[in-house]
């Protein structure tokens, strides 16, 4: 075996966030399940976000058994399965996103991919970390991969240069929450409340004090995530966190907009950027 | 290696290379949480004293063990019967939820989760929770609940809730998908009462503890009324907890042979079975590391068996370990096997076993002549009351 994995420098995501704190500013970090009416949309509305201002994007790999998520992103993950959604082709879009294809120029808008053990695991924790970096993949999200599973994930990532990200949610313990933090590169994901992804959100006092229990044990920039869908949620959110996860509302928004648009690609592109460019009014 | 930082679990997590707990993490400190309290329970007599008076007054513990007299005759070996079918509700999942319910109970939850696919588990779920006074909801898949009517209505009547889980492939997979979600948001006050020996860690260790007094009273028995342990035992394998509750009680036994029987379903093509060993590989579901039905990208087969029991993508993670060292092998008999072996015990022996039980008894019967002149126990895990409507459209099909 090699000795620990040593990186040479900052990726498009660290680099993203150190810049973002250095001004002092907040971001938006939209999720779209890959595939979710062809990856040719994908592709579409990771330009669209990207020229909309995200600060990065999570791009979901669809799984058959999605346990952490509610109803809206299995009904997406289905959705681009029927559709015949892969791996490779995912990796193939996240390539022609960062080279840039008809006229487009390459974006340099950090990608993290997030999916669950085993459609990742298929492939091997070292050829999927390699493949995916090669791809131009800046971080590796596992929900169903707590960071007492993680040690191959983790050392395959981190010696791509890829970041590996882990969770906190409100039942997790300190030691834990120093545990996920220390095993994390960019941000740590804070699962705003208990529960799957997609319900109604709201800040309360609770959250409130999860959120500074989090701040003070990581110095990691924090993404909170689960159930944000409006501006006001956003604003509340980033008052104690840097990036701010949109997910289950923007899949929908994308859906119900795109889906009886004569062009569906150019529907749910526009949607996208409406979508986060309405989010943003939630930023400080 | 990179050493992954240190394991909060007091207990091994892992079977050989399989198990593990690969859950999302607002579950992992219900699962410290959970396997702190099961290790307590199990060191405390009261405990233990508790649950054994519950199994004997209550469940009907221990249960015989049955000469096959006529079936031996007919197969030309020694079969013996471990009768769980006589168990109250009709199965062995009884020993696992009334185990669970009260280390609920002892943890102060008082609303109970559970999923199920046959109906048995989510039967035994709402009897304990009758009995020890605790709320229910049940998962079913549609399909399932639609094969498995009767149950539905054994559940409504015990006072649970049953919920009708309508996407997936609307089986077992998607009953526990749905149950795994509700405990993930909620799950200060609620357990979830897991079914079969898989899942996250502890799950697998727990069902097969409350499990294995099938094999422990089996050996004694064996010993009692044939004076002597079996050749082999044979048990059906869905998720297995019935298997690895009599294995259990043979592993440090190296003359006797342990074998599982998978579902074969219609045929070995993909989606037509749930025989994991046979046509699977090793991948992650439902938080454990274990055999699996998938496809080159990972994705979870459909899976089909005449037995909602049976009809499910992974096996137990103490399976894969015994499968990989050789301890147990696991083999399969098809839906038509299946309702062989169910017909062939109805007529030699009076008993209707569960579908799930009637393809380890159809394997025998195929098997008889490889078998012959040795002493074999079978695990008849359920009763068929619940399948004579399957049955019946099997046999005599509607013109």
């Amino acid at each position: 075996m090699s000795a620990a994995p040593v990186r040479a420098s900052a990726n498009r995501l660290e680099q993203r966030l150190a810049e973002l704190r250095r001004r002092g500013g907040k971001g938006l970090a939209p999720y779209v399940t890959a595939g979710d009416g062809g990856l040719e949309t994908t592709l579409a509305v990771l330009r669209a976000l990207d020229d909309a201002g995200a600060a990065c994007v999570e791009l979901g790999v669809p799984f058959s058994d999605p346990i952490a998520d509610g109803p809206l992103l299995q009904q997406a993950a289905d959705r681009a399965l029927a559709d015949g959604t892969t791996l490779a082709g995912i990796l193939s879009t996240v390539r022609e996103f960062r080279s840039g294809s008809r006229g487009r120029p390459g974006s340099e808008l950090p990608v993290a991919l997030m999916s669950y053990s085993n459609p990742l695991l298929r492939r091997g924790w070292s050829a999927l970390c390699r493949d995916a970096a090669k791809a131009g993949v800046d971080a590796l999200i596992v929900p169903d991969l707590p960071p007492e599973e993680a040690g191959e994930m983790r050392e395959a990532a981190l010696s791509s240069g890829i970041c590996p990200i882990f969770f906190v949610a409100p039942t997790t313990t300190e030691p834990r929450v120093r545990m996920a933090a220390e095993a994390s590169r960019g941000f740590l994901y804070v699962v705003g409340r208990t529960g799957v992804t997609g319900a109604a959100t709201d800040i309360d006092a609770a959250t409130v004090s999860f959120l500074q229990r989090v701040r003070a044990a990581a110095a990691l920039p924090l993404a909170v995530g689960f159930g944000l869908a409006t501006p006001g949620q956003v604003a509340a959110a980033l008052a104690h966190a840097d990036l701010a996860i949109v997910g289950s509302a923007l899949v929908r928004h994308i859906h119900e907009s795109a889906r009886s648009a004569p062009d569906f690609v150019a529907a749910a592109a526009r949607a996208a950027a409406g979508f986060l460019t309405e989010l943003r009014r939630g930023l400080p | 290696m990179s050493g992954p930082p240190a394991h909060g679990f007091a207990a091994p997590t892992r079977f050989g290379a399989f198990g593990g707990c690969f859950a999302p993490e607002t579950l992992m400190a219900p699962l410290l949480e959970l396997e702190q309290a099961w290790l307590a329970a199990r060191a405390d007599p009261a405990f233990a004293a508790e649950l054994d008076a519950l199994l004997r007054h209550y469940a009907g513990r221990p249960t015989p063990l049955s000469p096959a007299r006529r079936l031996s005759q007919c197969l030309g070996c020694e079969v013996w019967l471990k009768r769980e079918d006589l168990l109250h509700t009709g199965a062995h999942k009884l020993n696992n939820t009334l185990g669970q319910c009260l280390l609920a109970a002892r943890m102060g939850r008082r609303r109970i989760l559970a999923e199920t696919g046959a109906g048995q588990h989510g039967v035994a779920t709402a009897t304990a929770c009758a009995l020890l006074g605790l709320d229910c909801v049940v998962y079913m898949g549609a399909v399932d609940a639609a094969r498995q009517r009767p149950n539905v209505l054994r559940m409504q009547l015990l006072g649970a809730r049953v919920h009708v889980v309508e996407h997936g492939q609307k089986t077992l997979k998607d009953a526990i998908n749905e149950a795994l979600r509700a405990w993930v948001a909620d799950p200060q006050h609620s357990h979830y009462v897991l079914g079969s020996a898989l899942g996250p860690h502890p799950f697998p260790s727990i069902v097969a503890g409350f499990q294995e007094v099938i094999g422990r009273e089996a050996r004694a028995q064996m010993l009692e009324q044939a004076r002597a342990l079996p050749d082999a035992v044979l048990a059906c394998v869905g998720g297995g907890s019935n298997a690895i509750g009599i294995f259990r009680g043979f592993l440090d036994d190296p003359g006797v042979r342990l074998t599982g029987v998978e579902a074969g379903g219609r045929g070995p093509g993909a989606g037509e079975h749930a025989a994991r060993f046979q046509g699977g590989s090793p991948g992650v579901l439902h938080g454990c590391h274990s055999y699996l039905l998938q496809d080159a990208d990972g994705q979870i087969q459909p899976t089909h068996s005449v037995s909602a029991g049976l009809d499910y993508p992974a096996v137990g993670p103490e399976h894969a370990a015994l499968h990989a060292s050789g301890r147990a092998r696991y083999v399969s008999a098809g839906d038509a096997e299946a309702l062989a072996g169910f017909q062939l015990l109805a007529r030699c022996e009076g008993i209707l076993p569960a579908l799930e039980s009637s393809h380890a008894v159809g394997w025998l019967s195929r098997q008889a002549a490889s078998l012959r002149g040795q002493r074999v126990l079978v695990n008849l895990s359920g009763r068929g009351d619940k399948d004579l409507d399957t049955v019946a459209r099997i046999l005599e099909p509607e013109p």
